[in-house]
C-alpha cells in the first residue's frame, strides 16, 4: 500500500518536472532560435555594434547552443540566473522572489474567499433553506461563470472605488489590506462560481444516500446533516476544480495587478518582456509555473486528506 | 430544432451590429479627431470617443469582428486536431489512449498565458497572429478530450464491429463511422473554446501583448481603465462589449447540443 503510495507520488513529481523543464526550455528556445538578434531586442534598433557583441557576451550568447542550455539548466537547478539586465547588480532570481511574496497572498485569499463563497452557495442551493427560490442561486451561478473577469472585474472597481469610495482607487500606494482584500475578492468571483456549480452537483449526488437519513434520524440539524455528513464526501470534486482553476486564478492574477497597479509576478513578467530582461522573464515564468504545479500537488494532498474514501 | 437554430441569433446580431458600424468610413478606427478626445457619447458618435478622439463605435465593432474571426478561426483549428486525435487514440486503447489523455490533462489545467509569454518572448510586437498560433498550441485539447471519452462508448459498438466485419481498414472505420457519430458532442465545445479565446484576446491585448494598431476589446479595456475617472463611457463600452462577444459564442455554441 505504502510501495505504490510513494510511487504515485514520484509519478507526480516526475510529470511536474517535466511540465516546468518544457516550459523553461520553451522560453529559452523562444529567444534563441527563433530569427531575430536578443541583443538588438534588449539594446534597441540604433545600438551599436560593439554594445550588442558586450552584451552578447555577457548573456553568453556567443557560446554554442548546447553549452547555453547547460548553463541555463544549471542556473535553474541552483536558482541563479545571473543578474538582471535592467537592473545590474541585482540577482534576477531575487527579484522574482520578491514577487512571489504579493502574488502568493493574492492567489491565496482568492482561493480561500472563493473556496468559501462557493461552498456555501453550493450549500444554499443544495439544502432546504431556500425551499423553491434555490433554483435561482443555480442561474445566478451559471451567469457568473459565464462572465469573463475582465469583463466585469474593471466595471465594479470603477462602480465602488470611484463612484461611491468604498474601497482605495487603482495603484493607491495606501490601499494596505483592504485593497489586496478587494483585489482578491475579484479574482475570487469566477472561481466561487465553478465551486459553487461543481458542489451543488456533488452534494446532489451524496444528498440522496442512506448515511444522510441516518444523520437525520438521529435527530441531527439540517446544518449539522448538510456540513458535517454531506460536504466531507463532496470534497474530492471541490478540491478537483480549485485545481483545474489555478491556471485560470494565475492568469486572473496578472490582469488584476495590472488593473490595480500591484507589484507581483505579472507585473516582473510584463516588465521584463517589455525591456527584455531575459533573465528576469525566465526566471519568472518558471518560478509562475512551478506555483501553479506545487500547489496542485497540494490539492491532490487535500483531496486525499479530506475524503475518506481516497485516504485509504 | 428550431430552437436550436434560435441559438446562433445573438452572434448574427453581434456579427451585423459590428459589420455596420465598423463600416462606417467615416468614423474609421484610424481616424483620430484630437479635439474629440474622450467626449462623451452623442447622436453623431452613439458611444463616444476613446483615447486621442478615436470613435468607439467604429473601434469596437472592428475588435469584434477581428476578434470573432480569431476566436473562431482557432476554435475550428483545435477541432480539426483535437477530434481525429482523440477518436483515434481511444480505438488504439492502451498507452496510447493514457497518454494522450494525461497530456490533455496537463494542456487543460496549465495557464494559457504562462505559454503566451514564454512563446511570445520571441517577437517583438505580437499581432493576432502569433496569439492564434499560442492558442491553437491548446485548443485542441477539449476537443480531444471528449472525442477520446466519447469513442470509448461508440468503440464497442455493433456497427464499429460490423464495420471491421466488411473489411474496412481502421483509418476508414475512424473516420466513416465514429468520428460522425461523435460530432455533435464534441461540437458544443466549439462556443467554448471561441468564448475562452475572445476573452484570453482581450485580456493579452489588455495586458499590452495585442495588435499594435490597437483594434482589439482588450486595447478598449486598457484604455477604458486608464481614464477611468474623467470618461467612465469608455470603460463600459468595452466591457460590454467583452461580456457580449464572450456570451454570443457560449450560446452559439449550445446551438449543435442534442436536447
Amino acid at each position: 500500500m505504502i510501495l505504490r503510495a510513494s510511487r504515485a507520488v514520484l509519478v507526480r513529481v516526475a510529470e511536474a518536472a517535466a511540465v516546468l523543464l518544457v516550459l523553461a526550455s520553451l522560453v529559452f528556445f523562444a529567444m534563441r532560435l527563433l530569427p531575430g538578434d536578443p541583443a538588438a531586442l534588449v539594446l534597441g534598433d540604433q545600438s551599436d555594434e560593439i554594445e550588442r557583441a558586450a552584451l552578447r557576451a555577457k548573456l553568453g550568447l556567443d557560446q554554442p547552443l548546447w553549452l547555453q542550455y547547460a548553463h541555463f539548466l544549471r542556473g535553474l537547478a541552483t536558482l541563479d540566473l545571473g543578474e538582471s539586465l535592467r537592473r545590474p547588480g541585482v540577482a534576477a532570481m531575487g527579484r522574482v522572489r520578491d514577487a512571489l511574496g504579493p502574488t502568493s497572498e493574492l492567489a491565496g485569499l482568492a482561493v480561500l474567499f472563493g473556496a468559501v463563497l462557493g461552498v456555501g452557495a453550493a450549500l444554499l442551493a443544495s439544502g432546504p433553506w431556500l425551499g423553491e427560490r434555490r433554483r435561482h442561486v443555480d442561474r445566478v451561478l451559471v451567469a457568473v461563470a459565464a462572465t469573463p473577469l475582465l469583463a466585469f472585474a474593471p466595471v465594479v472597481t470603477y462602480a465602488l472605488a470611484v463612484r461611491v469610495h468604498v474601497v482605495p482607487l487603482p495603484g493607491d500606494p495606501d490601499a494596505g489590506f483592504a485593497g489586496l482584500a478587494f483585489a482578491s475578492a475579484l479574482l475570487a468571483v469566477p472561481l466561487a462560481a465553478q465551486v459553487g456549480r461543481v458542489g451543488r452537483a456533488a452534494l446532489a449526488d451524496v444528498g440522496r444516500a442512506q448515511f444522510l437519513s441516518v444523520a437525520r434520524a438521529k435527530g441531527a440539524t439540517n446544518l449539522r446533516v448538510w456540513v458535517l455528513h454531506a460536504l466531507p464526501p463532496s470534497a474530492g470534486p471541490i478540491v478537483t476544480v480549485v485545481a483545474t482553476q489555478l491556471g485560470a486564478l494565475l492568469g486572473g492574477a496578472v490582469v488584476l495587478e495590472r488593473l490595480f497597479e500591484r507589484a507581483g509576478l505579472g507585473s516582473l513578467m510584463l516588465e521584463a518582456y517589455a525591456s527584455r530582461d531575459l533573465p528576469v522573464l525566465e526566471g519568472a515564468v518558471v518560478a509562475s509555473g512551478g506555483l501553479f504545479v506545487i500547489t496542485q500537488g497540494i490539492a491532490a494532498l487535500v483531496h486525499a486528506a479530506m475524503d475518506p474514501r481516497v485516504r485509504g | 430544432m428550431t430552437k436550436r437554430l434560435l441559438r446562433l441569433v445573438p452572434l448574427a446580431v453581434l456579427l451585423l451590429v459590428a459589420a455596420v458600424t465598423s463600416a462606417w468610413a467615416s468614423h474609421a478606427p484610424d481616424r483620430l479627431v484630437l479635439e474629440d478626445a474622450f467626449c462623451p457619447p452623442s447622436l453623431a458618435r452613439p458611444l463616444g470617443c476613446g483615447e486621442a478622439g478615436v470613435d468607439l463605435t467604429s473601434l469596437l465593432g472592428h475588435a469584434v469582428l477581428r476578434g470573432a474571426l480569431l476566436a473562431v478561426t482557432v476554435a475550428l483549428v483545435g477541432f480539426a486536431i483535437g477530434t481525429p486525435l482523440g477518436a483515434a487514440s481511444a480505438m488504439a486503447r492502451g498507452r496510447l489512449e493514457r497518454a494522450v489523455e494525461r497530456a490533455c490533462d496537463l494542456v487543460q489545467a496549465f495557464p494559457t498565458f504562462l505559454l503566451a509569454f514564454a512563446v511570445l518572448s520571441a517577437v517583438r510586437a505580437p499581432g493576432r497572429m502569433h496569439l492564434g498560433f499560442v492558442f491553437a498550441l491548446t485548443a485542441w485539447a477539449p476537443f480531444a478530450r471528449l472525442a477520446l471519452a466519447q469513442t470509448r462508448v461508440l468503440r464497442d459498438a455493433a456497427f464499429v464491429e460490423a464495420a471491421y466485419a466488411l473489411g474496412l481498414g481502421r483509418t476508414a472505420v475512424l473516420f466513416r463511422h465514429v468520428v460522425p457519430n461523435l460530432l455533435g458532442v464534441v461540437a458544443v465545445q466549439l462556443g467554448g473554446t471561441a468564448a475562452a479565446v475572445v476573452v484570453s484576446e482581450a485580456a493579452l491585448s489588455f495586458l499590452g501583448f495585442g495588435p499594435r494598431d490597437g483594434v482589439s476589446l482588450g486595447s478598449v479595456m486598457d484604455q477604458g481603465v486608464a481614464s477611468m475617472l474623467r470618461a467612465p463611457h469608455v470603460l463600459v463600452a468595452g466591457s460590454l462589449s467583452v461580456f457580449f462577444t464572450s456570451a454570443a459564442m457560449l450560446v452559439a455554441g449550445r446551438a449543435a447540443a442534442r436536447e
